[in-house]
């Protein structure tokens, strides 16, 4: 029985569909696994991997760049994890990159996610180690919990004993909510609070109408506070006081230094300070200056007089009386 | 003593069946690498059951898909793992659901369409005028059928197993508001080689075991009309119950080769 042409082209597009689908779906599959794809081959050691197996995702930044190839027990503490990343991966991660195992989603297979450090490192090479962290397991989890909940225990006893306390009227905070006076006080004192706070209130009220008034625009608080001009000024001015406060610092230590010389030393002034024999000598001194000069003031007066030199002292009031008319005329 | 007997005879008669089935399967392995080939009838064999399967197996494949992915959503859903659902409907249907449903399909169909058309020409000494004329029967009729159905079995599933799974994506589209994209994305995320080679593989099984009962029944038909609908029927229990038979044997083996 021959076959016809149309039949024998249908089964030919039946087979050839039918074998494009399968290698399709082949390729694809393959292609997550990245087994058509150039690959880079990083190891990391981990204690635990949860685990983790071959053919699991690697994920850098939460993108899918390889699978997890192998993974090897090297001792009874160390496993080392053989990852294949795709090779254009390698212009992003860096050695520094720190590798976790983690779970996708909440009941998902294992993953590993490379994490990217901080600071600059080199790209990432074939054969590269890179760091791993461990995260807390859900063993250590439950440790930690049932820890927790021993506290949990403990915390919830002694809380019973402080509140049957409290209850029984025990205590301060016992006799707080026992305690009808003690209830009575802490109301009236509300209360004062309440009227203390009132006033307050008003008081600020008072204040804030008072500050309206202020014309801040014009005042001198409102140009210190608003004009740059004035404060740049003023930032001068305290800059200047404060270099004049280090200047007249300096003066004062200089003097307090010439003082110290003066009082220590042995120059003049240490001895007209500091010597009261040369004290008392100059004012018996200025004494007899004084009666010198008394006595030569009699002499004088009796110069005067003296007809040898009467003339001479005559001569001089003409002169001044002269003077003194001219001055009247002009 | 005369229930003994009985259980002894079929029994007996159990194993007499499967050795004869043997022995047909070592005559085909004999018969299909030995000239002549006969290339024209196994073409007319691979198109009607291939092409003429196609339409079938497309139609319970997108049923398929549809239901299986409507009756696990809620259950997903309640567990608010909704997002797994492409994961979980590609590879049921891959490993398992796919070829398994596809080749009692085609048991149904094919298996019992080689009995009947055997049987019958068995019944009415076509067979035995092919021998008279020289003509090999077993190379004509028999491996030519055996061959069709092993290499066309594995398309139908995959035709099958596509169609299932465009079906589930309309509903997640539908229902979930889940592109395509990404609804094939997490399904080829999912699959994984030893989900699609290990299934293919048995697909070849399922394929010869429905050529090779069909042809065994049919060949082996006496009894006139009757023993052609005997033939039929036999031919549709006995592959169905070897073709569970070969998919627990292909897990297992699955299992070891692949750690699934």
């Amino acid at each position: 029985m021959k076959k016809s042409a149309p039949e024998k082209f249908k089964l030919g597009m039946f087979v050839v569909i039918g074998t494009l689908l399968l290698i399709s779906a082949l390729y694809f599959i393959g292609n997550r696994q990245n087994l058509f794809t150039q690959n880079i081959k990083i190891y990391s050691y981990f204690r635990n991997v949860n685990g983790l197996q071959t053919g699991n995702n690697v994920r850098y930044s939460g993108i899918n760049v390889g699978t997890v190839s192998k993974t090897d027990i090297l001792s009874d503490t160390l496993i080392r994890v053989e990852m294949l990343i795709e090779e254009k991966m390698n212009k992003v991660i860096r050695k520094n990159a720190v590798a976790t195992i983690g779970s996708d989603g909440l009941v998902g297979s294992m993953i590993v996610n490379i994490i990217p450090a901080e600071g600059a490192a080199e790209r990432i090479e074939s054969d590269d180690v890179i760091q791993s962290y461990s995260k807390i397991g859900m063993n250590d989890m439950l440790t930690t919990l049932n820890v927790t909940n021993e506290n949990a225990a403990l915390l919830t006893s002694d809380l019973l004993k402080i509140t049957s306390n409290i209850n029984q009227g025990k205590g301060t905070l016992g006799m707080l909510i026992t305690d009808s006076t003690v209830a009575t006080d802490f109301k009236q004192t509300i209360l004062e609070f309440k009227k203390t706070s009132m006033g307050a209130s008003k008081a600020i009220e008072s204040l804030n109408e008072i500050m309206a008034t202020v014309n801040f625009s014009e005042s001198v608080a409102g140009v210190l506070l608003s004009d740059t001009v004035s404060a740049s000024k003023m930032k001068n001015t305290i800059s200047n006081l404060e270099q004049s406060s280090k200047d007249i610092t300096t003066v004062a230590e200089n003097l307090n230094a010439l003082l110290s010389q003066i009082k220590d030393g042995q120059g003049t002034l240490h001895y007209l300070t500091q010597e009261s024999t040369l004290v008392r000598d100059i004012d018996s001194t200025l004494q007899n200056i004084k009666e010198g000069t008394a006595r030569f003031n009699e002499n004088m007066e009796a110069l005067k007089h003296n007809f040898l030199l009467r003339g001479y002292f005559k001569k001089i009031e003409r002169e001044q009386r002269k003077a003194a008319k001219k001055s009247s005329r002009n | 003593m005369e229930t003994n007997s009985r259980i002894l005879e079929k029994v007996k008669s159990f194993f007499t069946e499967v050795g004869e089935v043997a022995f047909f399967a070592i005559r085909f392995f004999k018969e299909v690498f030995t000239k002549p080939f006969e290339t024209g009838e196994m073409l007319r064999q691979c198109y009607n059951m291939g092409n003429r399967s196609l339409l079938l197996v497309g139609v319970t494949g997108f049923i398929l898909g549809l239901v299986f992915t409507l009756q696990s959503r809620p259950t997903l859903m309640e567990f608010g793992a909704q997002s797994w659902m492409p994961s979980m409907v590609s590879i049921s249907i891959i490993r398992e659901i796919g070829p398994v449903i596809t080749a009692l399909i085609c048991a149904g169909r094919i298996g019992s369409g080689i009995g009947a058309e055997l049987g019958s020409m068995r019944v009415t000494e076509q067979i035995d005028a092919m021998e008279v004329s020289g003509t090999n029967p077993f190379k004509y009729l028999v491996v030519t059928r055996i061959v069709a159905t092993t290499l066309m079995l594995p398309l139908l599933v995959i035709f099958g197993d596509a169609i299932a799974l465009i079906a589930s994506s309309f509903v997640e589209h539908l229902k979930g508001a889940v592109s395509f994209q990404l609804y094939f994305n997490q399904v080829f995320n999912a699959l994984k080689f030893s989900d699609i080679i290990p299934a293919t593989i048995k697909s070849f099984f399922f394929g010869f075991a429905i050529g090779l009962i069909g042809c065994y029944k049919g060949y082996y038909c006496n009894k006139g009309t009757v023993g052609v609908g005997e033939a039929s029927n036999a031919a549709v229990v006995y592959t169905s119950m070897l073709l569970f038979v070969i998919d627990f044997i292909a897990v297992f083996v699955s299992d070891i080769f692949f750690e699934i």
